[in-house]
């Protein structure tokens, strides 16, 4: 597969009288963004606001974020076939255009859930979430989905396709321009690679996706599928950035993947760039992380025979999550060292407030090289910001996993002057495990 | 200026060697041999008062020197305390932990010392205080009281500091989350170490592996027919109203109920409240979760001897070990209060 | 006091140092399974207690996860 992402460098954002890219700006024309986004008649409230890095501006509750993009010179006009659009068909091969340097950011205008996080776009915080440096084009919306106002679980599932529909519709203002630059991605046939290329030690990257939820609307999506219900399989990693992948609504947010964190997938990116030279890239393995034990340990097993089969000497492993979570990880880091393939694994770590618990819930002395993100549980405290977007009451009333109400000790998360106290687990897709993470963790 | 208050030896202060050693605590104003090097090393921060102890005393009278020595240090203004450097003398980095320890706490001011790893001081205290690593002897005394006592400087003025390996001294067990804009991004990192391991080159794990903590085994129950049993449950099953406010997640509450009077646990009457699974069927149906109706069952068929009438609850989730086992100690007394003979933990 | 661990993460209450370890069905219904009939679940449910209380009453000497037939 040949995948060809035209890049748009967005350097402002403005409202104007139609929807176009010019110079490095984009503008929107609000009405009709807005008729798009009310295509689904369970947006009952919606409004677009920019937030630029560097402003003062505090985001939540984020409930997902997405790269505007389009396909060029193809038949199919939806961009996240299976979610978008009636039509499902293989992405990954031909031209992609997007607009970089921005995303369209599903936020509550008044409701939070469990997965949901914050974003700061100055000050301390912004170092805690990628979606910090880049301009956030959020989609501020309510809806009548009643049924889950008041759980702490959602769906969240009109704001979330809405923004996948937004960032659609913004993504073909560029279908027919010229892009800055070309990313190409060629990675041929596995069996059809230079000898040159077989000779370098061949690799795959394992992928564990949010599957934690039995219901269906929560979890991650490969083509709409939910990967709750799938065995682990190999995809082509041109796929995963070019719109196979869904990020869920379940998990604590800061060890979360958004669609855009698919979409740019840093990890892939870095692979890619060595193949070829140190590394022969053999592919994507997308396992999940299911609740049974038993499923934890089918999904290793897959995991391992499809590196062995392929006759992997190494992988990369990335955790989407922490807690149960632990074990999938762990149980795969050890399938494939068992089966001789030698294994990195990027994961986040929940060391508590203290800093004294035990990194992971299930470790093995087999898993001796891990690249560590983030704390889940790191105590972070903040300033009031100029402006909210969303609702900052959501934060500590609505059960985000880094809020809380009130703490005999540190008191509520939202104090009466706009200040925060949270923990790192709200940030939004704070811990970056996808690969941009440029924080990790020490002793001291 | 800030003050501070040092402990150093006898051999250190000057009395005497091993002849010495049972000298009893004594304290001087300003600075004594060994302490000298750390306040000319100090930056916005003097030695106002020097501890002398010998290491005999402190190893043979632990109570009664530690009692004499906070009674000298109480009523003294100071900031932060100093114990060393020890190098490799092992009852001196011993006194200098057990020392600084106590006035840590008592005192509510940070400790600092200096030991070769080598000193059984330096793993008896490294997790309760901040001990650099330090030289084989007093040929170091410049260089290690130096390492102290610049970054004690560094904490006083509230500067940034770096973490254990960066600072040189041995980690506390304290695994904390760093932004270092310098960092190669993780996608890189872990790049760059799978081909350093797959070409069989070193590379450096940013999560080492512990090894794991055993639990003495207890002894089994004789008769299960005369047994009390409790049930302890992390899975978050409480009254519909949460009475306890017991948190989803990262909880350091918990609560418990009687159940005396029930044959099992009724949908309506009892949920979870665990917020990292889907919630649907223990909503539903409690006892999948917490087996009453199974365990009254065996109860009523004389298999087991008795359910204790309350059972306990909590949630797993996000919750530290730390917090964990705060709790489980504070569920210990009630439980052994009823004669409870073994318990049933059902985690999710 | 013997405590035995119900648990479906067998690796995480191995790692935690639990010394009698029973298996639970699935994370969040560790005795309890939404494709049975009530009467099964119940009797999965006797059948995990029964072992966990067998358990108690078994000496040890290590670590110990006890098997369950349902």
């Amino acid at each position: 597969m040949k995948l060809e992402l035209g890049h748009f460098h967005v350097k402002e954002v403005t409202f104007g009288e139609s929807t176009r890219f010019e110079d490095g700006v984009l503008t929107i024309n609000k009405e009709e963004a807005l008729a798009v986004v009310r295509e689904d008649e369970h947006i009952t409230d919606a409004d677009l606001v920019i937030a630029r890095p560097g402003e003062e501006k505090r985001i939540v509750p984020v409930k997902e974020a997405v790269e505007p993009r389009c396909r060029v010179n193809s038949k199919h006009n939806n961009y996240f076939p299976g979610v978008t659009g009636t039509e499902l068909y293989q992405v990954g091969d031909g031209r992609s255009h997007a607009l970089k340097g921005c995303s369209v950011m599903g936020v509550g205008k008044h409701w939070g859930s469990f997965g949901d996080g914050l974003v700061d776009m100055s000050g301390k915080g912004a170092e805690y979430s990628y979606f910090s440096q880049i301009t956030n084009i959020c989609l501020v919306a309510d809806t009548d989905e009643e049924f889950e106002r008041h759980e702490q679980q959602k769906k969240n599932h009109a704001i979330r396709w809405a923004t996948h529909r937004l960032a659609e519709y913004l993504g073909n203002c560029v279908k027919g321009l010229e892009p800055e630059e070309i990313e190409t991605y060629d990675l041929p046939p596995i069996t059809k690679r230079d000898s040159s290329v077989n000779d370098l030690p061949s690799v795959v990257y394992v992928i564990q996706t949010m599957t934690q939820m039995e219901e269906e609307g929560y979890n991650d999506l490969a083509y709409g599928w939910d990967l709750n219900k799938s065995i682990p399989t190999l995809m082509h990693p041109n796929e995963v950035l070019d719109g196979s992948l869904i990020g869920g609504s379940f998990m604590p947010t800061s060890s979360k993947w958004a669609t855009y964190d698919y979409q740019n997938c840093p990890t892939i990116k870095s692979l890619a760039a060595q193949h070829g030279k140190t590394l022969n890239f053999l592919g994507v393995i997308t396992s999940n992380l299911n609740v049974a034990l038993i499923q934890k340990e089918r999904s290793a097993l897959y995991v391992a025979q499809i590196a062995k089969t392929l006759g992997a000497d190494g992988a990369i492993l990335a955790e989407q999550g922490y807690g149960n979570p632990d074990a999938d990880f762990t149980a795969c880091y050890v399938a494939l060292e068992d089966a001789g393939v030698k294994t990195v694994g990027i994961t986040n770590e929940c060391t508590g407030r203290d800093g004294r618990s035990q990194s992971l819930v299930s470790m093995d002395p087999k898993s001796d090289a891990i690249v560590s993100c983030g704390n889940v549980s790191e105590l972070i405290e903040l300033p009031a910001m100029k402006e909210v977007i969303g609702e900052l009451e959501a934060l500590g009333r609505d059960g985000l996993s880094g809020g809380w109400a009130g703490d005999e000790i540190l008191g509520p998360s939202v104090r009466e002057d706009g200040s925060i106290i949270m923990e790192n687990n709200a940030m939004f897709c704070g811990d970056q495990v996808i690969g941009w993470a440029q924080k990790t963790v020490r002793e001291f | 200026m800030k003050k501070a208050i040092c402990y150093i030896n006898q051999f250190f202060a000057g009395i005497g060697g091993e002849d010495k050693a049972d000298h009893a605590p004594e304290i001087r104003e300003g600075v004594v041999g060994g302490s000298m090097a750390i306040n000319a090393a100090l930056q916005g921060i003097e030695v106002t008062h020097t501890v002398i102890c010998g290491d005999n005393f402190m190893g043979s009278h632990r109570e009664d020197a530690i009692q004499q020595i906070c009674g000298m240090l109480e009523g003294k203004e100071f900031d932060l305390f100093f114990a060393g450097p020890a190098f490799r003398a092992g009852r001196y980095g011993v006194a200098c932990g057990e020392i600084s320890k106590v006035v840590q706490e008592r005192f509510d001011v940070p400790a600092f010392s200096s030991m070769n790893d080598e000193n059984p001081g330096a793993e008896m205290f490294r997790k309760d205080m901040v001990i650099f690593e330090g030289g084989k002897s007093a040929a170091a005394m410049r260089t290690d009281a130096q390492k102290m006592a610049a970054y004690a400087s560094r904490v006083i003025a509230g500067e940034a500091v770096g973490s254990a390996e960066e600072e040189g001294y041995f980690g506390r067990g304290k695994r904390h989350m760093i932004y270092d804009e310098s960092l190669k991004p993780a996608a890189d990192r872990a790049v760059e170490m799978l081909i350093a391991k797959l070409g069989a080159q070193p590379f450096t794990t940013e999560l080492p592996i512990p090894k794991t903590d055993f639990v003495p085994i207890a002894k089994p129950i004789k008769d299960l027919s005369k047994a009390t049993i409790a049930i302890i449950n992390t899975g978050g099953i409480v009254p519909v109203d949460n009475p306890d406010r017991i948190q989803s997640a990262s909880a350091t509450r918990w609560g418990r109920y009687d159940i005396s009077k029930m044959d099992r646990l009724k949908g309506g009457e009892f949920k979870t409240i665990h917020a990292g699974f889907d919630p649907m069927m223990a909503d539903g149906n409690p006892n999948v979760i917490l087996p009453l109706d199974v365990l009254r069952e065996m109860e009523k068929e004389g298999k087991i001897g008795k359910i204790h009438e309350y059972f306990y609850s909590t949630v797993g989730t996000g919750t530290t070990q730390k917090e964990a086992a705060r709790m489980a100690q504070e569920m210990i007394p009630p439980i052994q209060e009823a004669n409870v003979d073994g318990v049933l933990l059902v985690s999710t | 006091m013997p405590v035995v661990q119900l648990a479906n993460l067998v690796p995480v209450a191995k790692t935690t140092g639990t010394n009698r370890i029973v298996p639970g069905f699935a994370i969040p219904y560790p005795l309890g399974n939404p494709e049975m009939t009530e009467e099964q679940q119940h009797q999965m449910r006797r059948h995990r207690i029964e072992v966990c209380l067998d358990a108690l009453t078994t000496p040890i000497e290590e670590q110990t996860v006890f098997k369950v037939k349902i």
